[in-house]
């Protein structure tokens, strides 16, 4: 315990140190301002302003490039919910109670909340990270393939969940989803798969082509449709920041959301992923009305942003301890460590303690710095919304064809938003809903790749996927899960054939 | 997602087909199933212990095609929501506008058709000027304006601030600036001449707005 | 303050299209970096770049364009215009194996480029998990052979170096261990890490740090010199293996065509950040090997590509790799 406090007294002595706080401010705020564009994610964020940071001395450099990754983490959410555009898988979640939310003037509500239930989950994942960070290691490497593919089967459970209307239409969509995400060339053979034979598919469809697409574009759409239906948004524009009740309804859903993101961003291989959607489950099934979900319920945005930045923390700790990024961004991370001269590796914690622990310091820094910048511009973001739609619809659709184009440089890309969006406008239109189907094509490719890794190691021996403790246990709680998901339909599928 | 479905009022449909949007979903299910079967036909499928590539997404195209079945028979079965109505001005105007970004915004080489990249400069006014004619209320001078002024916000925000490689303008471009300027001062002073031109294009219309080009006088839909 | 330099390094004369080699550069040049931001190639990339920028007086913006094992950016960037303002990082597969692993490649290696220099060698070294029952290659060579149905090779996805080097690793040795796919370094390592996997060949960047951290066991490394950065490692031939020496080169190049006097003016400017103390300090920092005065120049990086490609076709057709 004396450990922890002089270590971490160590850190804040880092974190603290004027030029230190003025580039975790400035990571965060260009970090937010970059990342509320639509289509810019955090990874298109960091590697645009990684040469910023080259001028720096490695720790300056580390702590503002953290900054800029919660700042574009949050710079998303504001996306998802001002214009229901995901910049990243984790914000998905957010959208769809955030933006009904504010198309029910309640835009600044679900950004306060947003914001609050961030800097409380950030909080609580520095402490786990600065006690918990080395023991916690060794959770990522119990985690083989094995255990992987039973994660993700469960957190396919809860896309069945997380669906509002037809149980069998969430279903086919997440089929669909999963079905997506094989396309491209296979891992194991090279072999490519449903790719026309066009070299931009080899590599698979992009997450932010798609959910730009499917959310972004065909939202536009949709909304061009209703003209007297989305003038609901600007009409009332409410209360900017959360009130008491607001507080009372979203405290525990916040407690809970923590806890999840917290455990799931130490697994490696984006496990990150899986906070939101488990937090909106638990949300959802707790509620006493699960019908208000999808609906604007606020528990449905604090849970899961929450989850979302305690996620987002914690995913560090593979990064600290074993120098293993878990993700995408986190591999961002590790390539502008060395070239600042840092490899990351189990030594950093010993050889560089003031670059470690005033990462770690700078990490809750980083988050107080989030709500002092986001809570005053949530009056600036809500006033967008007062933007004739007519002006803010071929604005916002140049962002998405800059921001797209910025990830890769690809006109296909571009292209590609304008396919998927029509086909999301279709999905709508058929009385599908895209959320299921980005989930499936999120866990999609993990899950493959696991299940045949699993498969190959057990020289195709499908007992190994219950014989293994925790992989069993995952499979059990999504079997579980599955049954209380589909009793209810089930039962009402009964009734109203009776009625009939 | 929408709170609001056009088609769900109680209008009972005489016939065999009893809920229309569940069977265009389940034909568009099957369709799409029957489309990856066809493109994994030549794949080997592989054991458990060596799953090949075609495993996977033939099982999953199995999956989807028996979700678009129950679908389908569902909608002969079961009382279901009508279409919605459906508008083609929203979707081929937004599309049009993501073309012509995609199009313009860099050089293409189809064999001997070489297309100049463009940049930004281009793309930018093009997308907001044919995506803004998605919405029967557009208008020609408001969205000039628009052009005008976003695009060269994000010229200089993306290729000055943040030196995104991205294409801002025609390299030919820089011929008709002194020789001696940067690339940066070019980016420059074409944002300053944009920003201006909006500024024009603000104040000189400014009392017509009725006499504008106003698209939306055939009101409703296509 | 970067801005300034650049408004005054734009030299005066012509516009951009007549662009002639006195001149050259004027504007900034874009460095297409065929992998994702952040992996051993790109980190390469921006620390030698960031040495030549200044060389040329004019900024280089790396423009990462990952796909396909790196034939996506690779692909792009040879068909773009050869006025020397666009060139290219590429690197022992884009420029050795894919011509075996990609049947359709849209270019030719040894004859679609204007070579600038090589930048920097990886080297690889053969791994193990922890606990694996040997202690030295002899000993790991020997179990492989004795148990080659029960061994786990991990290897970062078709067409990433792991693979290629872990086929090639194979071919020598004469054994065939069941390969398991990882996407990318990082996944592969975690699993070694956690004893799901038993060994691995690997950029000596991606694997030192868990190698001194006593993580995992390193066997061996595939140079003729052992690393600054590994002292304890022998050489594959220290340790009594031969014919396997292989190194993930970066080398960087510019689309055929490019005015020669263009491509000299590149190749000096790189062949300065090689000697430039801070670049070599980096560089060395990775457990790179920064290539000899004979074998920076543009000649002998098109003699290297010419024998790489003459390498790597034979072994990755006889294993049957293809990723089409």
């Amino acid at each position: 315990m004396g450990d922890f406090f002089s270590n971490l007294s160590l850190g804040f002595g880092v974190a603290l140190s004027l030029q230190n706080l003025g580039l975790a401010f400035l990571g965060c705020l260009v970090g937010t301002l970059v990342g509320v564009l639509p289509g810019v994610g955090p990874i298109a964020t960091i590697a645009m302003l990684l040469p910023i940071t080259f001028g720096l001395d490695p720790t300056g450099a580390l702590i503002m490039l953290a900054g800029i990754y919660y700042g574009a983490q949050y710079g998303g959410s504001t996306t998802a919910i001002l214009v229901n555009i995901p910049g990243e898988a984790t914000s998905v979640v957010t959208a769809l109670d955030g933006h009904q939310m504010a198309r029910q003037g309640r835009a600044g509500v679900a950004l306060g909340i947003a914001a609050i239930g961030s800097f409380f989950a950030g909080t609580v994942a520095t402490l786990v990270i600065a006690a918990l960070g080395a023991p916690l290691t060794g959770l990522a490497l119990i985690f083989g393939p094995t255990e992987y593919f039973s994660l993700m089967v469960m957190g396919l459970v809860f896309a069945v969940v997380l669906a509002r209307g037809s149980i069998l239409k969430a279903i086919a969509m997440i089929l669909v989803g999963v079905l997506l995400s094989t396309v491209g060339t296979d891992l194991e053979t090279g072999e490519e798969r449903m790719t026309f034979g066009l070299p931009f598919l080899a590599d698979g469809i992009d997450f932010a082509v798609l959910a730009m697409g499917i959310f972004g574009i065909a939202e536009i759409m949709r909304n061009l449709d209703h003209t007297e239906h989305r003038d609901v948004v600007r009409q009332a524009i409410g209360r900017l920041l959360p009130n008491k009740d607001d507080f009372k309804q979203s405290y525990k859903p916040v407690l809970r959301g923590t806890l999840i993101g917290a455990i799931l961003g130490i697994l490696p291989g984006n496990g990150a992923v899986l906070g939101p959607f488990a937090s909106y489950t638990l949300e959802k099934k707790l509620a006493k009305d699960p019908r208000r979900f999808g609906r604007g319920a606020i528990e449905g945005v604090a849970g899961p942003e929450s989850a979302n930045n305690a996620g987002a923390q914690t995913s560090f700790i593979p990064l600290l301890t074993l120098g293993i990024p878990p993700n995408a961004v986190m591999a961002l991370m590790v390539g502008a460590m060395t070239i600042h001269g840092i490899i990351p590796g189990p030594q950093v914690m010993t050889k560089n303690p003031t670059l470690f622990w005033g990462m770690i310091a700078s990490m809750w820094v980083g988050n107080l710095m989030l709500l002092i910048i986001n809570l005053p511009m949530v009056g600036l973001w809500v006033r967008l919304l007062k933007v004739p739609y007519r002006l803010l619809f071929p604005a916002i659709l140049m962002f998405c064809c800059i921001g797209i184009y910025s990830i890769n440089s690809l006109p296909t890309d571009v292209m590609f938003i304008g396919l998927f969006g029509f086909v999301g406008y279709m999905l709508i239109k058929f009385g599908f809903e895209p959320a299921p189907m980005l989930l499936g094509f999120v866990l999609g490719k993990l899950m493959e790749e696991n299940l045949r890794r699993a498969l190959i190691i057990s020289r195709g021996d499908m007992m190994t996927f219950i014989d293994r403790p925790i992989s069993a246990g995952l499979l059990a709680v999504a079997a579980i899960l599955l049954v209380i998901a589909l009793l209810p339909s089930i039962r009402k599928g009964r009734d109203e054939v009776f009625t009939e | 997602m929408s709170v609001l479905h056009e088609g769900s009022e109680p209008v009972r449909h005489r016939g065999p087909v009893r809920a229309p949007q569940s069977l265009a979903g389940g034909l568009l299910l099957i369709a799409l199933a029957a489309l990856a079967l066809w493109l994994t036909r030549d794949l080997d499928q592989g054991t458990l212990n060596a799953m090949g590539p075609a495993m996977l997404p033939r099982w999953l195209a199995i999956g989807v095609g028996l979700s678009g079945l129950a679908l389908l028979a569902a909608a002969f079965l079961k009382e279901g929501d009508l279409l919605e109505r459906w508008s083609l001005r929203g979707p081929v105007f937004v599309i049009g506008a993501i073309l012509a970004f995609a199009f313009t915004i860099r050089g293409y080489a189809f064999g001997s058709l070489v297309l100049p990249g463009l940049g930004l400069l281009v793309a930018g006014p093009l997308a907001i000027i044919i995506g803004g004619h998605a919405t029967p209320e557009a208008r020609l001078r408001d969205l000039v304006i628009l052009a005008l002024s976003l695009t060269p916000f994000c010229m200089v925000l993306f290729g000055d601030l943040l030196n995104l490689p991205i294409p801002v303008f025609p390299q030919a471009l820089t011929g008709l600036f002194p020789a001696d300027w940067s690339q940066k001062a070019v980016l420059r002073a074409t944002a300053a001449i944009m920003a201006g031109a909006a500024v024009l294009v603000f104040l000189t219309t400014r009392g017509r707005r009725q006499a504008s080009v106003d698209v939306a006088d055939h009101s409703g839909r296509i | 303050m970067k801005k300034t330099v650049l408004a005054l390094a734009a030299v005066a004369g012509l516009a951009a299209t007549g662009a002639h080699a006195q001149n050259y550069p004027t504007r900034p040049i874009t460095m297409i970096v065929p992998f994702a931001a952040g992996g051993p190639t790109d980190v390469i990339a921006r620390i030698v770049t960031d040495h030549m920028s200044r060389t040329l007086g004019q900024q280089i913006v790396i423009e990462n364009v990952a796909g396909a094992g790196g034939t996506t950016g690779i692909t792009r960037a040879a068909q773009s215009q050869p006025d020397g303002y666009t060139i290219m990082m590429g690197h022992m597969g884009t420029h050795g194996a894919a011509p075996a692993l990609y049947p359709n490649l849209k270019y030719d290696p040894t004859k679609d480029f204007a070579p600038i220099g090589l930048a920097a060698g990886t080297p690889i070294v053969i791994v193990a998990r922890k606990d694996f029952p040997a202690n030295d290659l002899k000993g790991f060579l020997e179990y492989l052979k004795a148990n080659a149905d029960k061994v786990n090779m991990a290897h970062a996805g078709v067409g990433s170096v792991s693979h290629s080097t872990g086929i090639f690793f194979n071919s020598v040795v004469k054994v065939k261990p069941t390969m398991v796919a990882y996407r990318g370094t990082g996944p592969a390592l975690n699993d070694l890490m956690g004893n799901t996997v038993d060994f691995m060949t690997d950029q000596i960047v991606n694997v030192a740090p868990q190698i001194q951290g006593n993580n995992i066991k390193a066997f061996a490394i595939a140079t003729p010199e052992r690393s600054p950065v590994l002292p304890n490692v022998p050489t594959t031939k220290e340790a009594g293996l031969e014919g396997y020496e292989v190194s993930a080169w970066n080398a960087a190049f510019a689309p055929k065509g490019t005015p020669p006097d263009v491509v000299k003016k590149l190749s000096d400017a790189l062949i300065k950040s090689l000697e430039d103390e801070n670049t070599k300090k980096r560089l060395l920092e990775l457990g790179g090997v920064i290539p000899s005065a004979t074998e920076r120049t543009p000649e002998a990086l098109q003699k290297l590509v010419e024998s790489e490609v003459a390498r790597w076709t034979p072994v990755l057709k006889a294993a049957g790799a293809t990723a089409e």
